[in-house]
């Protein structure tokens, strides 16, 4: 396994995760994951189906309850509390308390239909931020801007295309202010037409410093987004490396079979 | 409840009667269904493809009957038409003919629900290797639209059974007719619904079950 | 026609007896099926098990038998009803079985993706409830439930096999004293359509929208 990058294990990491394992009945889906990410840093983590890498990041929000290790948000235990020897599961209070350092963007973009593109965003600052209606609202208006649906702010998610729905998806995650934002392969339920504008949007929270961590499928994207590229293979991390070494070099087979299925994409060694 | 005495003995001497009438409840249930599937799927092909003037006259009937309780529908047709025009039939035969319109009211939308959600693909899948429309109709179109509905079909199939309850109100002798009459004769009045109720009930499921297990079997992977 | 204007009254106030068989059941239904339906949804397996067990049992048993049950049955065991409250009763224990089941089908056919999209932005078990599930839940509900009003209006008809005088026999006995059969089915079974169409064309607007 390769070696972690240095930047990141020279302060408190934003996210360590050590020895993880969790199973869905007699299938183990996480084999003893380890991974640190610091602050600033933007992971991208590509893998074949099956090999783990959703359930990963499903685990950091604790949308999945893992069977062992430990993932820790800024040196707090995500899941559970590690008193004397027996792991508790935390309240459900404490749970949304953590959660909202780890905001979620998900694949099927998962707005509420009920509620406005703006209202999407103002229902967390206002029920987990304790933000006040006019605090919320001038902030949904501004991220929404940010995103590009300044026309949108009124509109329901049933009258907006898949990619402005994710763009909303994005704004209702970074809103949050967490500390990390998590990507779970947001552009896969996209119209090939629409997943730029979203990957734009990404790119430019990734170059103002935001720690983000991304499963996807867009190899493209990944080598030039990301600063460590995470390859995982049947619940384990097998490369963990920057994009340059990881598409450059294809030091181990299962990668070069996994990364040969993309038709048309060249790694380009920087 | 602590002093009442159970007797089923007596109860048990009639049972007979209440195996006859859940017979009868079937076959009327039965009747009613085959019927109403009929009157259910032609309405349903003449409101998707058929002309346009008849699509109005089936919503006539659709929310005429399905907005009217079926006992006076039951009423209507057993003791109000003879009255008015020169036609004799017994119970039996009016009430079949009373809970096959009201079914097919019903069936008509959930067959008119399947046959819409055939996929477009496959009418022209079957086009395409050269059957003709009849053929597409019979061969692709109801198999799917049958498949689809289902679900829906295995639900009213299970109320139409418990409707036929109803036919006690006209004497004819069904389950709930056999378990008032044992009643009336015995006066055993707990032990007959401690026998009565497990019947409707057992048959309900069973009928249930068996549509679904039909389900499994021939469910589109969709 | 003098005689079927004359008998007017007499089924007006058979229909207000309908009508108010039908609205008592309704909100009790409301009252025991929503609780007991949300619990269904959410509750744990001890909690669910006793409720499953009542709304499977009560829909397996035709409305009528119910009735009987209620109005013939128990006063074997020394439980005594008046008729009007029997059929209350009666109608109200197959009513709130539907509600149950109409109330744990809106929550559960919800995609589990609003539960974790709620929970990634902090919001509290009772927050995903009040902001997120509830209303979403309130859409699936409506049609549904409106539709349902619709039968338990068609299904009070059968408490005149008690002897109570509702829309359905006072027409029994006005055609018992007139000999106007036909006629008259015709004009009950108009008075049932004018209550009963406009809610199910509601229904299908609710459905058109929300779905």
């Amino acid at each position: 396994m390769a070696k972690t990058d240095a930047r990141a294990s020279a302060e408190t990491p934003v996210i360590a995760i050590e020895g993880l394992t969790k199973s869905f009945g007699a299938h183990q889906v996480l084999k003893g994951v380890d991974l640190r990410v610091g602050r600033g840093e933007v992971v991208a983590i590509i893998g074949p189906s099956g090999s783990g890498k959703t359930t990963l990041l499903r685990c950091i929000n604790f949308l999945e309850e893992y069977d062992g290790g430990s993932i820790r948000i800024d040196g707090t235990e995500v899941g559970y509390r590690d008193g004397s020897g027996a792991r508790r599961r935390r309240s459900d209070r404490e749970l949304a308390a953590i959660r909202v350092d780890a905001a979620m963007v998900f694949q099927q973009f998962n707005l509420f239909p009920h509620l406005t593109a703006a209202q999407n965003i103002m229902l967390g600052l206002m029920k987990s931020r304790g933000r006040s209606k006019a605090e919320a609202r001038a902030i949904a208006e501004k991220w929404l801007a940010r995103v590009g649906l300044a026309a949108k702010v009124d509109a329901l998610p049933s009258q907006m295309s898949g990619g402005q729905q994710q763009r909303v998806g994005i704004a209702r995650a970074v809103a949050m202010e967490p500390k990390v934002l998590l990507l779970d392969e947001i552009t896969s339920a996209l119209d090939p037409e629409l997943v730029g504008e979203v990957l734009a949007v990404v790119q430019e929270l990734a170059a103002e410093g935001r720690t983000m961590i991304l499963v996807t499928h867009e190899m493209a994207f990944a080598q030039e987004v990301a600063d460590r590229v995470v390859f995982t293979d049947q619940g384990r991390i097998v490369i963990d490396a920057p994009p340059a070494k990881v598409f450059g070099e294809q030091p181990h087979e299962r990668l070069r079979s996994f990364l040969s299925r993309f038709v048309g994409f060249r790694p380009n060694p920087a | 409840m602590a002093n009442y005495h159970f007797n089923f003995a007596i109860v048990w001497r009639y049972a007979g009667k209440l195996f006859e009438g859940l017979l009868l409840s079937l076959e009327l249930a039965a009747a009613s269904i085959a019927i109403g599937m009929a009157i259910g799927l032609v309405l349903a092909l003449i409101s998707l493809d058929g002309p346009k003037w008849a699509r109005p006259l089936i919503a006539a009937y659709v929310e005429f009957v399905r907005n009217v309780p079926l006992l006076l529908l039951v009423y209507l047709v057993f003791y109000g038409i003879p009255s008015a025009i020169d036609l004799q039939y017994d119970a039996i035969t009016s009430f079949v003919a009373t809970l096959s319109i009201y079914s097919g009211a019903y069936l008509v939308e959930v067959m008119r629900a399947g046959l819409e959600a055939v996929p477009r693909g496959l009418i022209e899948a079957g086009k395409s290797i050269g059957l003709t429309p009849m053929k597409v109709l019979w061969h692709v179109r109801l198999p799917t639209a049958m498949r689809i509905a289902l679900p829906s079909l295995s639900n009213t199939y299970v109320s139409l059974f418990k409707d036929t309850s109803i036919a006690s109100a006209i004497a004819v002798p069904e389950l709930a007719y056999g378990m008032r009459w044992i009643e009336t004769q015995t006066f055993r009045t707990v032990e007959v619904y401690l026998l009565a109720t497990p019947i409707y009930l057992i048959t309900s499921y069973a009928i249930l079950l068996l549509l679904r297990l039909a389900e499994r079997r021939y469910s589109v992977a969709r | 026609m003098a005689t079927l204007i004359h008998t007017l009254p007499f089924l007006v106030d058979g229909l207000l007896t309908t009508l108010l068989v039908s609205a008592c059941v309704i909100v009790l239904s409301l009252i025991i099926g929503l609780p007991l339906g949300c619990v269904l949804a959410f509750g744990p397996l001890w909690a669910r098990a006793p409720i499953r067990l009542y709304a499977d049992f009560v829909r397996g048993v035709p409305i009528l038998v119910l009735l009987y049950f209620v109005y013939y049955g128990l006063p074997a065991i020394k439980v005594n009803l008046p008729s009007l409250l029997s059929a209350i009763v009666a109608l109200t224990a197959f009513k709130s079985a539907q509600i149950i089941e109409i109330t744990r089908g809106s929550f559960q056919s919800i995609p589990s993706g609003q539960t974790e999209a709620a929970k990634a932005i902090g919001l509290s078990l009772f927050d995903r409830f009040i902001h997120v599930l509830a209303p979403q839940a309130v859409r699936r509900f409506l049609p549904p439930f409106v539709n349902s009003v619709v039968d338990t209006v068609k299904g009070s008809s059968l408490v005149s096999l008690l002897g109570i005088v509702d829309l359905m026999l006072s027409l029994q006995q006005v055609i018992g004293r007139t000999h106007v059969a036909l006629p008259l089915y015709l004009i009950g079974a108009l008075m049932y359509f004018a209550i009963n169409f406009p809610l199910s064309a509601l229904s299908r607007r609710l459905e058109k929208r929300f779905v």
